[in-house]
């Protein structure tokens, strides 16, 4: 099994889209970027799977 | 233990620091703001959680100290809200009032912080009360002389700026200009050792509630740098250019010298470990690279996360 991703998903580029929807960096939205800290490791690698998904999708 | 309900940890990268969110149903406070270029997002952040919270206002920003990854944002966020308070540290308001960027440190160190004004100066030894709670404003010098930190005794918590992080501290600054910095870190960490620190909120990286082990790192982080200052000196000319790459993510290999050559900071680091200017500005790149901070792609250096 992959050890969970807790990490924070920040790369330095933080500029959202021009919808203000996901982070052109590490595609979160606002409000992902803001709850980062309290979500729990199993929640915080559920976001990075999802991110994996934006990611591929842009 | 968790943040409380009532503070919302922002955890932003290594160009900009973390943003503290102190609010309750009425106001809100933001402790630091973040770097210049990133000034949009940080402005999203905060109208974002003034969504969320209908009747909450933005009353004040508050900095920990001054650094461009600090204060960034307090412009854009001044002029988005005109009424808003700004408090810095006491000892940093007479160059902020004549906005002289040598003493602001943002011409040594070569970066970008547009112009901002204050409203009150934050006291060493005095109280703040932000929202529902009461802090503690402690000097913190090492990293920057003027850094202030906030202890919120009710529940033990600290904003640490860049006086403490998981895994170490600040670049000390004050070194590389022939002014004392190593004395002043390490009783910056006998300051904290002092407190009944539950919950640590720190100016870059995660939160963290194990603050013996902290310490114990960033003493051990200490002991290194002091035993040697050039070590304090190499560390300090990799971050700089780490910084500014962060931000550019790519540049021509002859820009980054000559950005180098321009930034005095470099000037003193190269004094430091005797070098020539020459010298350093292609050590430093090389020194990145080697480390793993950056590549090298033909005559390009690039950002390596």
């Amino acid at each position: 099994m992959e050890p969970l991703r807790t990490h924070s998903p920040c790369i330095n580029l933080c500029r959202m889209d021009d919808e203000d929807r996901y982070c052109l960096g590490c595609r979160r939205t606002l409000d992902e970027i803001a709850i980062w800290s309290e979500l729990s490791d199993l929640e915080k690698d559920a976001l990075w799977q999802a991110l994996d998904l934006r990611r591929q999708a842009s | 233990m968790k943040s409380p309900t009532d503070i919302r940890f922002i955890e932003r990268g290594w160009l900009s620091a973390n943003n503290i969110f102190i609010f309750n149903e009425d106001e809100l406070h933001i402790v630091d703001t973040s770097y210049d270029s990133h000034r949009s997002q940080t402005l999203s952040l905060v109208q974002q959680h003034l969504k969320r919270h209908p009747r909450s206002q933005l009353k004040s920003i508050i900095n920990t100290h001054l650094h461009s990854d600090h204060c960034g944002g307090n412009a854009t966020l001044q002029s988005a809200f005109p009424h808003i308070k700004t408090y810095i540290p006491q000892a940093s308001c007479e160059a902020v009032k004549n906005w002289d960027e040598t003493q602001l440190s943002f011409i040594p160190t070569g970066q970008a912080c547009s112009r901002f004004q204050f409203n009150e100066a934050l006291q060493v030894g005095q109280q703040l009360t932000l929202a529902d709670r009461t802090w503690d404003i402690l000097g913190a010098p090492g990293h920057d002389p003027d850094s202030v930190i906030l202890y919120c005794a009710q529940d033990g918590l600290l904003i640490s700026a860049d006086a403490l992080w998981q895994n170490g501290f600040g670049t000390i600054f004050p070194e590389l200009i022939g002014e004392s910095g190593f004395d002043e870190v390490s009783q910056t960490l006998d300051l904290i050792e002092s407190l009944d620190v539950q919950l640590v909120l720190p100016g870059h990286g995660p939160a963290f509630t194990d603050v013996t082990r902290a310490l114990q790192i960033a003493r051990s982080r200490l002991d290194y740098l002091a035993q040697d200052p050039k070590r304090n000196a190499k560390h300090a000319a990799k971050v700089l250019l780490k910084f500014r790459l962060l931000d550019w993510q790519a540049i021509q290999l002859d820009d980054a010298h000559k950005w180098i050559a321009n930034t005095p900071l470099f000037n003193s680091i190269a004094k430091i470990l005797g070098m020539s200017l020459d010298e350093i500005k292609k050590w430093a790149p090389h020194a990145l690279v080697e480390t793993g901070g950056a590549r090298l792609s033909g005559d390009q250096l690039i950002n390596q996360n």
